[in-house]
């Protein structure tokens, strides 16, 4: 391996690494976006999902990476896990609204960000207390196909299923709020409140549509997550969660491109970073660029999503 | 009831009272029928650790068992109270919760000694407490030279009196002699050491650095890992590109699940080595085979387990725990044969059996267990220091996580090169 294609190497790690990122931040800045909540669950919502994907494979009889799958029945399995993971996540993300969150809606202040981190911490301990803390093989089925960019580099089939779905699922997400009635009545909701309400809108269905579609690609990149390192474990929320919440800040909280944008500075950072440096400064050199960019420019680079206060 | 009437049952009452005490005081007090010393057992037992612990306090109990299904030592009956050190936001051993449960025991009277604990981490956490009150503790598994080192006594054994005892050896030997080994019988020359950060981690990967160095070995780097970051895809694809022969890990479970998924996933032509922390049940299943295959590992005991002798002891053991035993259940087996030597002969002494005097009759120990003779110094490290490699083979006709069978013992790391 030369020189050069370590670096070419580390260049494909730090987009696939952002890809993860972005993926994981998508739901996340999409529901700041709307309704101005942090919502710290997110990230264990991701990490539930990358369970109950894993229990879903295991359903179909899968077990460790070593039973291949190929062509119809890979993608039959694949899109069967993506759906019932994004709907039960979505439907998690529901609960957690309903339950916890709409009667603090009106709340000012904190409480509810302070809540999700409460929902945060119930999630990963059930987790935890059932599954318990050792990381578990997560059944993979897809086969161990890679392609020589160079003599020394590899691009795998995971890298690019994991950038194929989360462009897709920023493009899908992007179109739906800008093309579709309920995407422009979310949009709505986001600029003014109580205007959308006098239109007509119901803010309710609004919000729980935010957080249906914020948890559903949460559980999506769960499954993503489970079929590109091949383990699930209940602390994945946690350390990944913490480079996606700086991701989406990076991009301009509010900003689907910016997430996107923002996953891939930080995976390319800790990528380069690590090779060039060390990866112990990874985290240092990430938070100093994310102190430096929001010096200079404090809605992140891509600003917001059409929040405007009134 | 009138004044009078109820002033007059009260002084009644209390004559009886007065009446009763004085007629029992004149009596002996009753003798128990037995006489109870605790004995502690301080482990991670919830977390990525879980497993090797499990397995560690099961070779305990067996043998407390044991113990107290013979009688008992001259008249003493063994009492157990088991604490975990593992917390749910460490994942794994938490040295704040050791440190904890060590004042848990020390505050406990009827504790005489302590088995345990299992990582070095927690040792350095629970050691000042257990000195200051001189309560001795047999570790099964910790092996960070530190703790037992004279040069920190101040920090470790601030009373002055050895109180960490080991049934195992120390990364003092368990690094270096892997890079012995490595060197002469592997013909590594060149190798790439990452850590988890975590005090055992550290130890042993710095002792494995300066012995590796020392003998000639083409160390080209030494990087400190998270064990709560999902991707090392970084730092393993810089190793891949400056192509060592190996790569030797020092550290647990939390990260070893992903440093061996993920090299066999970039580098797998590499020779893969870690150290004891790489011996896990919990492990093996969650990295799967043929990725796991292949690694080697050491452990700081010798290894008698397949030994004809011990077939009867393995069987007693999987039966009663549903599990195979590891060869820290063997040392754990044989701390508490230390503490029990201990006992019997202080009480055979005629001395009162308490934490003093069971941590004096300990340092002087010499006896022979399962593993062979055990003898301390006066640091409380085990005379016999033994290190056994074993390399990871798939043994299908076992469960994946077998730590028996799927660990296939290769001989002795030897203490000093070959040349």
């Amino acid at each position: 391996m030369t020189y050069t294609d370590v670096l070419l190497q580390q260049v494909i790690n730090g987009v696939s690494l952002g890809a993860m990122y972005s993926l994981l931040a998508l739901g996340f800045t999409m529901v700041y976006g709307i309704i101005e909540l942090i919502n710290f669950a997110h990230f264990n919502v991701f990490m539930v999902g990358a369970f109950f994907s894993m229990w879903i494979l295991k359903l179909t009889g899968l077990a460790g990476q070593n039973v291949i799958l190929t062509g119809f029945p890979l993608v039959g399995i694949l899109l069967l896990a993506l759906v019932c993971v994004m709907l039960f996540c979505g439907v998690l993300g529901v609960v957690i609204e309903r339950a916890v969150l709409r009667p603090l809606r009106n709340v000012p202040g904190t409480a509810a960000m302070i809540t999700t981190i409460g929902v945060s911490y119930i999630l990963f301990n059930i987790i935890l207390l059932s599954q318990g803390a050792a990381a578990m093989n997560f059944p993979n089925p897809m086969p161990k196909v890679q392609w020589n960019v160079t003599a020394g580099t590899v691009l795998k089939l995971r890298e690019v299923l994991l950038w194929t779905i989360s462009l897709l699922l920023m493009l899908g997400l992007h179109f739906f709020v800008r093309r579709t009635r309920l995407g422009k009545a979310m949009q709505a909701t986001a600029q003014d409140q109580e205007a959308a309400r006098m239109m007509g809108i119901e803010v309710d269905t609004v919000v729980m549509t935010t957080f249906f579609l914020g948890s559903a690609l949460a559980g999506a990149a769960g499954l993503i997550f489970g079929l590109y390192y091949n383990f699930a474990s209940y602390v994945i929320g946690y350390t990944a969660g913490l480079r996606a919440f700086t991701a989406a800040v990076l991009g301009g909280i509010g900003s689907i491109p910016g997430a996107m944008l923002g996953g891939v500075i930080i995976g390319l950072i800790e990528s380069l970073g690590g090779q060039l440096l060390a990866t112990r400064w990874t985290d240092v050199i990430i938070f100093s660029i994310l102190v430096i960019v929001l010096v200079l420019r404090p809605t992140g680079l891509f600003g917001r999503m059409m929040i405007r206060k009134s | 009831m009138s004044k009078m009437n109820r002033r007059q049952l009260m002084l009644t009452t209390a004559g009886a009272f007065a009446l009763a005490t004085l007629a029992s005081g004149g009596l002996a007090p009753a003798q128990a029928d037995e006489k109870l010393v605790t004995i502690g057992i301080e482990l991670p037992l919830t977390g990525a650790d879980a497993d090797s612990a499990t397995r560690i306090k099961n070779g305990a109990l067996m043998a407390i068992e044991e113990i107290n299904g013979k009688g008992g030592i001259n008249g003493y009956k063994l009492a157990v109270t088991v604490l975990d050190s593992g917390t749910s936001t460490a994942g794994q051993y938490d040295p704040a919760q050791a440190a904890t449960n060590a004042k848990k025991f020390v505050a406990d009277e009827s504790v005489v000694a302590l088995v345990g604990p299992e990582m070095s981490g927690e040792g350095k956490a629970m050691t000042p407490i257990l000195s200051a009150a001189n309560l001795a503790t047999v570790t099964p598994s910790s092996t960070n030279p530190d703790i037992t080192d004279p040069k920190f006594a101040a920090q470790y054994k601030p009373n002055g009196k050895a109180i960490y005892f080991r049934t195992v050896t120390t990364d003092a030997f368990q690094g270096p002699n892997m890079a012995n080994y490595m060197r002469d019988t592997l013909k590594v020359k060149s190798v790439y050491i990452v850590d988890d950060s975590g005090a055992y981690g550290v130890g042993i990967s710095n002792a494995f650095e300066g012995q590796a160095k020392k003998i000639g070995m083409n160390v080209m780097g030494h990087d400190q890992l998270d064990p709560k970051e999902a991707d090392y895809t970084t730092i393993i694809t810089k190793i891949k590109g400056l192509n060592p022969d190996a790569v030797y890990y020092g550290g647990v479970a939390q990260a070893g699940v992903k440093v061996a998924k993920q090299l066999y996933e970039i580098f797998p032509s590499v020779i893969k080595a870690g150290g004891d922390g790489m011996v896990d049940g919990g492990l093996l299943s969650a990295v799967g085979f043929p990725a796991i295959e292949g690694w080697y590992c050491t452990q700081a005991s010798p290894h008698v387990m397949d030994d004809a002798a011990m077939s009867d002891w393995v069987a007693r053991y999987t039966k009663a725990y549903k599990m195979t035993p590891s060869d820290y259940a063997i040392t754990a087996y044989d701390a508490v044969q230390v503490i029990a030597d201990a006992i019997k002969r202080t009480s055979a002494s005629g001395q009162e059996v308490n934490r003093d005097t069971v941590r004096d009759a300990i340092q002087t120990t010499k006896i022979d267990t399962l593993q062979g003779p055990v003898a301390f110094d006066e640091n409380g490290d085990i005379m016999n220091k033994v290190i056994s490699v074993f390399q990871i083979h798939h043994d299908a006709a076992n469960p994946e996580d077998d730590v028996q069978h799927q660990y296939k013992y290769i001989g002795v790391a030897p203490e000093s090169p070959t040349s």
